[in-house]
């Protein structure tokens, strides 16, 4: 493998598991904050213990999160040395803030997990709201460095050097509101999901405590809010890349030929060489409307820009449509749920409904990786929009493929030793371990 | 002096010495481990898990801004770096991952240290491997030894190991095996107490023996940096890093624990303090100036502005963090994890 495809399959492999990591970093303090903060007002206890025994995977996964957000600041400089000697006087800057914002949330989480016996109800509560608020920072200005790859701004170039550089006109890049909102909530959407999910199979299971109803209440409900803001933030989205990033708007949708009154396709294989869509499914007007809300409007398509210079559409449109599709595969299960609460009075247990829930469960995280994959191939071949092309940032280090296999390696060990201790069953006899004499040793 | 580069020089260097004085603790709590012997080997692992338990992550964070701060403020030094480092670089990679992950697995319960030495041990060979690897990667800006071609760097892969940066790999190990026993002693009573103690007196021998020896090391290794270090500002600093360890092994001898602590702590900001002051006005020994490395002003004004609110953030949440979790490490943990209940 040569150094730059190497270099890309590594912050590529990176990023994919720390998204997971980071998505419910960010989704589920907000859960924490909901429940201990119901619990304060109804004086329910449940609610509290809900949000206690979520704290355990918080810890590890936050755990992760911080390690494997490490490796990604790490590559920054290994992998990408020359676009960071270029941009890091722009991208620093919300770097920075990420960093301030994520340490307080590794402040606070500590206070949460660790401090049960030492803070009181209340402030345990204010906890999680530090918590919600610092993660979701976080997560809008680590977003604000990618969005600015899309749209760089704050800066003038002569002779390739940056001039009249303005590191505050960069963080608020014109993709920045949209990317960081639609970003934050979709992590909202994926920890929802993926929650609910457990508790509908803890359900299916037999296990119908008001415990796992109640949990799978709450779950559904911040992930069903979230859900519609989700398509919302999305046209919204489609409508300032049709704007600002014509070449992407193309790639997602599979547009070969500029039109006006340009079709929405839908699935379907986009094929370079013939210009065409294989098996798409075509909705006369729509993509002229979506993007410029028009239906006769001009739409340009991959032709209208210098051939080296436009993404893959192969590699766009698949994942676009994995996206926008997986929030209608979680709609439909959500209404179904929320039409039975709302008709019964009581958490429906119905065995469909659970496995419809079930199975949609994992598609928030399926939607928010696409999502991000959509952004990303959809730059190339840029690493900073019409400014640098990957191939321009990459290390001239060698060996970049060694430190591949390495990652690979230690990722795989990992990944095997987290499903080792998630899947050992748990026998009497740990038990007895766990605990001697007056004082745990259980950590 | 007081210009905006200096400013974030300092900032960089400030992080490490955060980073070494509170992250090195952990990593030397696993090193102690590793080592942990005798008749309460077992109570001495349990009580450096329990310490760290709360706090690494936060303490981990000092790394991230070290380098977050590193490519803000010197984006093109940044680079050089990483650029030049990749082998120890990645090395120390492997050992936060692994570090990491040994914690986040017992948080999973049903594990002691005890229990499962594989966990124990992967926990010690990770903190034995990160400071060391690290300590070889800063003590390397110092060697003069990473050369600029057309203002790319241009070095082997394998220049970084050398006497000097041999010893600077165990003066971090050394360092984090300093501090963690050192801050045990506030946090036990007893014969566990005395353990620490001891461990601790022997690490700041090492540690001073190390740092002493690394002195006329880089007169032939690292000679534009000895001339610094042995230039007044270096100088000075160096004498007081003596005064403090010196202090500190006194305090610790005569069990003044708590002003132990804080003398031990200083002494490491204070060597890492003449480490700057020898580095100065160079980020790569007499290849790249701080002048040179820097980004632009606008740029690190605002760094500086973002810098004062977060601090301003910062800091009274840290001292709520530390305050709260102050004193001995008492099983802090939930009644639920206590009792060894299983979760779904």
């Amino acid at each position: 493998m040569d150094n730059i495809l190497s270099a890309r399959t590594l912050m590529g492999f990176s990023l994919c598991f720390h998204i997971i990591y980071a998505t419910i970093g960010i989704g589920l303090p907000l859960m924490l904050m909901v429940a201990e903060g119901l619990s304060l007002r109804t004086g329910d206890e449940l609610f509290h213990q809900l949000a206690r025994r979520w704290m355990r995977p918080a810890g590890v996964l936050f755990a992760i999160g911080a390690v494997s957000g490490t490796v990604l600041s790490f590559e920054l400089g290994l992998l990408w040395p020359r676009f960071m000697a270029f941009s890091g006087p722009l991208i620093g800057l919300p770097f920075s803030m990420e960093g301030f914002a994520f340490f307080t949330e590794a402040i606070f989480l500590a206070l949460y997990i660790y401090g049960e016996q030492r803070l009181s109800r209340r402030m345990l509560f204010y906890c999680t709201i530090a918590l919600t608020l610092s993660s979701a920072a976080s997560a809008a200005f680590v977003i604000s460095a990618n969005a600015w790859m899309n749209t760089p701004t704050g800066f003038r170039l002569v002779n390739n050097a940056l001039v009249d550089v303005r590191p505050f006109q960069a963080l608020s890049n014109p993709s920045w509101a949209h990317e960081a909102v639609h970003g934050t909530l979709a992590a909202y959407v994926a920890t929802g999901f993926a929650m609910a999910g457990v508790y509908a199979f803890a359900l299916l299971r037999g296990s119908n405590s008001d415990y796992n109803k109640r949990a799978l209440t709450l779950a559904l409900a911040i992930a069903s809010v979230s859900l519609p803001l989700m398509l919302v933030t999305g046209d919204w989205a489609a409508m300032t890349v049709a704007a600002q990033q014509k070449p992407k708007l193309a790639a997602m949708e599979a547009h070969f030929v500029t039109a006006s009154g340009a079709p929405l396709i839908i699935g379907g294989w986009p094929d370079p060489a013939s210009g065409k869509v294989l098996y798409g499914i075509k909705i006369p007007k729509l993509l002229s409307i979506l993007a410029h809300r028009n239906p006769d409007a001009i739409v340009e398509g991959l032709d209208a820009f210098p051939p080296g210079t436009t993404p893959d559409p192969r590699l766009v449109h698949p994942f676009f449509d994995l996206m926008v599709g997986s929030t209608f595969i979680m709609l439909a299960p959500a209404a179904w749920f929320w039409w039975l609460r709302w008709r019964r009075r009581d958490v429906p247990l119905d065995t469909w409904l659970l496995c419809a829930l079930l199975l949609a469960s994992p598609f928030g995280m399926i939607a928010l990786e696409s999502g991000w994959l959509v952004t990303e191939f959809g730059r190339q071949p840029w690493i900073i929009r019409d400014l640098m092309r990957v191939s321009e940032g990459v290390t001239l280090q060698t060996g970049i493929g060694l430190i591949l296999i390495t990652f690979v390696v230690i990722y795989l060990l990992l990944t095997a030793g987290l499903l080792k201790l998630l899947l050992r069953p748990s026998t009497p006899a740990d038990r007895t371990e766990t605990t001697q004499g007056d004082r745990y040793v259980d950590l | 002096m007081w210009t905006f580069e200096n400013l974030a020089a300092g900032t960089v260097y400030l992080g490490l010495a955060m980073y070494a004085v509170f992250g090195g603790a952990d990593f030397g709590g696993g090193i102690w481990t590793g080592l942990a012997s005798g008749p309460r080997a077992r109570e001495q692992r349990d009580k450096l898990f329990h310490a760290i338990g709360p706090v690494w992550e936060t303490n981990h964070v000092w790394l991230i801004f070290v380098v977050v701060t590193l490519f803000t403020t010197f984006p093109k030094g940044f680079a050089a770096l990483f650029t030049a480092l990749p082998v120890p670089l990645v090395i120390a990679l492997i050992g936060i991952n692994f570090r990491g992950a040994a914690f986040a697995f017992r948080h999973f319960g049903r594990q002691t240290g005890g229990h499962v030495p594989f966990m124990a041990g992967t926990f010690a060979v990770a903190s034995i491997l990160t400071p060391l690897a690290l300590g070889m990667a800063v003590t390397a800006t110092a060697t003069g030894k990473i050369i600029f071609v057309k203002g790319w760097v241009q070095t082997g892969p394998w220049f970084w190991i050398g006497p000097f940066t041999l010893v600077g790999g165990v003066v971090g190990m050394a360092i984090c095996a300093y501090l963690a026993p050192i801050y045990m002693t506030v946090r036990t009573e007893g014969e566990l107490q005395n353990d620490f103690r001891r461990h601790g007196l022997y690490a700041g021998l090492a540690l001073g023996i190390l740092t002493t020896l690394e002195i006329p090391i880089a007169m032939v290794d690292a000679p534009l940096f000895a001339d610094r270090l042995l230039a007044l500002r270096g100088a000075v600093l160096v004498v007081l890093a003596v005064s403090s360890g010196i202090t500190a092994m006194v305090l610790l001898w005569r069990c003044h624990f708590l002003w132990a602590q804080i003398a031990a702590a200083t002494t490491v900001a204070l060597t890492i303090a003449g480490f700057a002051a020898a580095m100065y006005p160079d980020l790569l020994v007499g290849q790249l100036s701080l002048a040179a490395a820097a980004a632009p002003p606008a740029t690190l004004r605002s760094f500086f502005s973002v810098l004062v609110i977060g601090i301003t953030i910062l800091i009274p949440s840290l001292l709520f963090l530390y305050w709260t979790f102050r004193g001995e490490p008492n099983p802090e943990l939930p009644q639920l994890w206590r009792n060894g209940e299983d979760h779904e």
